[in-house]
């Protein structure tokens, strides 16, 4: 199946049951870990890359992950660093990878949202503006994922 | 100066001349501090029913949520001795008679008993706050001279004018003349001292009521 | 633009008028101040007291507009305030205030004691004596126009990503729409569901908005550091932004010293009053609720508790409108102990939070609040400012406590069925 725009994109992570999505969102993430280098996160993004992950597993990684991201917030009235801004974003997707999923959520597209935003940290950071092709990106990694 | 000398002295000079350097010293202080003026507020205003500085020059004297448990002794101990002054100043019969034949004006007072025990207990409220601004951390630490001063400056004409009146002490003529001048004491000293804040509570709470209710907020 | 002693005290002078003096004089050392300040009560330290933190300020003002105090210092019996008293004080004006206000509320005598500290911070800041932390942020504004470095660019980010997400478009520069809509450079950086969740009322409410890409930022570190030159410029940039727009109303973000600035200084910074509206957002909110403009489906059924931002309660007088909002959509709201108008602050704002050196400091304030939430003991925490969100997100990450945290403009907004859904 391919993947063309956000619409689709949304539906067709919507439709698949959490510990795919939390695989499949790993993915998204991966591309922007670069950006942070927390090795918290990346324990969450190892862990929800699993297939067989049990709950007290995920609190564990969900704890930690959460933590990456209170610690790089940007404080009110210091001087932004887009590109520490960026690892804040990286942390915020992989807390949503690793989340207890409700009835609802579409923590893989959370996770892509966070991650693009992530990216457009990186690009704001180099000066080179907003446009960037992580969501077309997210469409080929999904399609892969979903034809494996 | 044998006594009586001492007690016409006081009753006339003396009084004269607190009285003059009180009044004229709360006219002056009084145009000092507010003649500064403010600016006006351009802002957009709240329109507010019961937030404006009038009501809070009044509800001010409640403590606020949760204050009073913090420290009773500040709020209990200081409405004690408040009120006793009030009522030892204003509402005993020999007072009430001075301040006649000063201005005119009278008004019934209330039986000399009362007055006694007004006294008294007064008394022992200003040494209960004495005692919480000795002992309590951030009253100690704020305490200057002034803060102690005053404290005795306000107490001595409570206690020698008790002490005058139960004819214990001292020779009635010595004491009620002491008493007198502790008060002259008192009304020289009060409008440069913290004292004032007699005069200029008012203001102060009057300006945050006003700013306050400028955002709609009652305080 | 050199900073110095002698213009610190010049300005300290000048700042001082009948309100102050008349609060010096009122003052009786009675202490009830410090019981009000979350930094006394959780430190137990007396130089905490409030009214403590002016100390220089009432020598100033004795020295240079009593009588007496003129006379005193004639005969050199006072002290002059000095430069190493003006460092020690930083600590004092700074690190252990947020301006929040509590310390007015209580005096006895009616002492507006956070509007002396307000003022006092001119001061200190014309003498070069405010924090690292936030000092970065004049330069930053005089350079880059933004006092955390937020270019258009960002907000361009945000935009592109909140269209994405949302499905919404976001008018920029929309000439003649009714609301123009500010953001805090906090939701900027670290919250872009804010704007997102504006998009999704604005467009149920059916109301005209837009950004304004020349003043897209609320943010006034001019009003943290003490410096009215720099508030005004900020102010004035917004001022002019949204008379181009001819927009009827600006919106204050969720940010609480942003909505003082503009609110209640800005009119005063440029000396004339405004021709439009400065609404925060949750009384924009509250009106739509009002004018049946809200519909929500559904509610929260977990046990949650608001949290009032000081600027917007205490010192804004937005207090009954956020619990409205909050019974709209939560059906399990519990208050906790002193909210409202008393409630406690988080302990970071007014530019606190960007304070390193404070952060020890602020952490054990933060009891303050973790006392407050182990009364109520709720599953989630709602509030509505982007600096009490962090502030509290990192208070409870220290004392470990799981409680999430939302703005209360984002959980309304996700009540809000989405468009064609």
């Amino acid at each position: 199946m391919a993947i063309s725009n956000d619409k689709e994109f949304k539906a067709a992570l919507a439709a698949l049951p959490a510990a795919r999505q939390r695989q499949v969102a790993a993915r998204f993430v991966e591309r922007v870990y670069p950006l942070s280098n927390d090795v918290r996160i990346k324990a969450a993004l190892d862990l929800a890359s699993r297939a067989d992950i049990s709950d007290a597993e995920l609190t564990v990684v969900a704890q930690a992950a959460n933590t990456a991201r209170v610690e790089s917030f940007t404080q009110c009235g210091r001087e932004t660093d887009w590109n520490a801004q960026a690892g804040h974003f990286v942390a915020k997707a992989a807390v949503a990878c690793v989340k207890p999923a409700e009835a609802g959520d579409n923590l893989a597209w959370d996770a892509a949202m966070q991650a693009r935003m992530a990216r457009t940290c990186q690009t704001v950071a180099e000066g080179s503006g907003t446009e960037n092709r992580e969501a077309e990106e997210q469409y080929r990694i999904l399609e892969a994922f979903l034809n494996s | 100066m044998n006594e009586l000398q001492f007690l016409t002295w006081v009753r006339g000079p003396g009084l004269d001349i607190a009285v003059g350097i009180f009044l004229l010293g709360v006219l002056w202080r009084l145009f000092e501090i507010y003649s500064l003026g403010r600016k006006k507020d351009l802002s957009a205003p709240r329109s507010t029913s019961g937030a404006s500085g009038l009501h809070t020059v009044f509800r001010r004297s409640i403590p606020p949520p949760g204050m009073l448990k913090r420290s009773p002794v500040s709020y209990i101990g200081g409405y004690i001795f408040h009120i006793g002054l009030f009522v030892v100043v204003f509402l005993f019969a020999p007072h009430i008679l001075l301040i006649k034949n000063l201005t005119g004006l009278s008004w019934p007072g209330l039986p000399s008993q009362f007055i006694d025990l007004a006294a008294v207990v007064t008394m022992a409220a200003m040494v209960v706050v004495l005692v919480d601004r000795i002992n309590k951390p951030v009253k100690r630490f704020l305490s200057t001279f002034e803060d102690w001063f005053t404290w005795a400056v306000t107490f001595l004409p409570v206690l020698t004018g008790w002490l005058a009146v139960q004819h214990l002490l001292l020779p009635y003529t010595l004491m009620l003349a002491l008493h007198i001048l502790s008060v002259q004491i008192l009304l020289v000293v009060l409008p440069f001292t913290k004292l004032f804040h007699a005069f200029t509570l008012f203001g102060s709470r009057w300006y945050n009521g006003k700013v306050n209710g400028h955002k709609g907020v009652p305080v | 633009m050199s900073a110095t002693l002698e213009k610190g005290v010049r300005v300290l002078k000048e700042v001082i008028d009948a309100p102050i003096a008349s609060y010096f004089n009122s003052c009786v050392h009675c202490g009830l101040c410090a019981e009000a300040c979350l930094f006394y009560t959780e430190t137990g330290d007396p130089k905490y007291t409030p009214i403590h933190k002016l100390e220089p300020l009432r020598r100033v003002y004795e020295q240079e507009y009593t009588l007496l105090g003129r006379l005193k210092k004639m005969v050199g019996l006072s002290k002059a305030v000095t430069d190493e008293e003006l460092d020690s004080w930083q600590e004092l004006v700074y690190n252990s205030c947020t301006l929040c206000g509590r310390c007015s509320a209580v005096c006895p005598v009616g002492n507006d004691i956070v509007y002396m500290v307000r003022k006092f911070r001119e001061g200190m800041s014309a003498s070069g004596h405010a924090p690292e932390g936030i000092k970065g942020a004049v330069n930053r504004t005089i350079t880059i126009g933004s006092p955390m470095g937020v270019k258009l660019p960002a907000v361009q980010a945000q935009m592109k990503h909140v269209e994405e997400d949302y499905g919404l478009p976001i008018p920029l520069d929309a000439e003649g729409a009714e609301y123009m809509v500010m953001l805090s450079s906090m939701e900027i950086i670290n919250f872009p569901e804010y704007l997102g969740a504006i998009a999704k009322i604005m467009n149920q409410a059916g109301k005209t908005w837009t950004l304004c890409s020349t003043a897209f930022e609320a943010t006034n570190a001019g009003m943290q550091i003490g410096n009215s030159d720099l508030a005004r410029v900020l102010v004035a940039r917004i001022v002019e932004g949204a008379e181009k727009l001819k927009v009827k109303t600006v919106i204050s973000p969720e940010c609480g010293h942003a909505y003082t600035a503009l609110r209640w200084e800005g009119a005063n910074l440029i000396g004339r009053p405004f021709s439009f509206e400065v609404k925060h957002i949750i009384e924009v909110l509250g009106e739509f609720q009002e004018q049946g403009l809200l519909k929500t489906e559904g509610f929260e059924t977990d046990k949650l508790t608001f949290h009032d931002p000081c600027q917007l309660a205490r010192r804004g007088g937005v207090i009954k409108q956020q619990r409205n909002l909050m019974n709209q959509v939560a059906k399990n709201f519990v208050e906790m102990p002193d909210a409202g108008y008393m409630n406690w602050c988080c302990g970071g704002g007014g530019g606190a939070s960007a304070i390193e050196e404070g952060e020890e400091l602020r952490i054990e304030a933060f009891k303050k609040k973790k006392s407050q939430l182990d009364a109520v003991k709720p599953d989630r925490l709602v509030t509505a400012c982007a600096n009490c969100r962090i502030v509290l997100e990192e208070g409870l990450e220290h004392y470990q406590m799981d409680i999430p945290v939302i703005g209360l403009t984002e959980m309304i907004a996700e009540h809000i069925p989405d468009k064609g859904a």
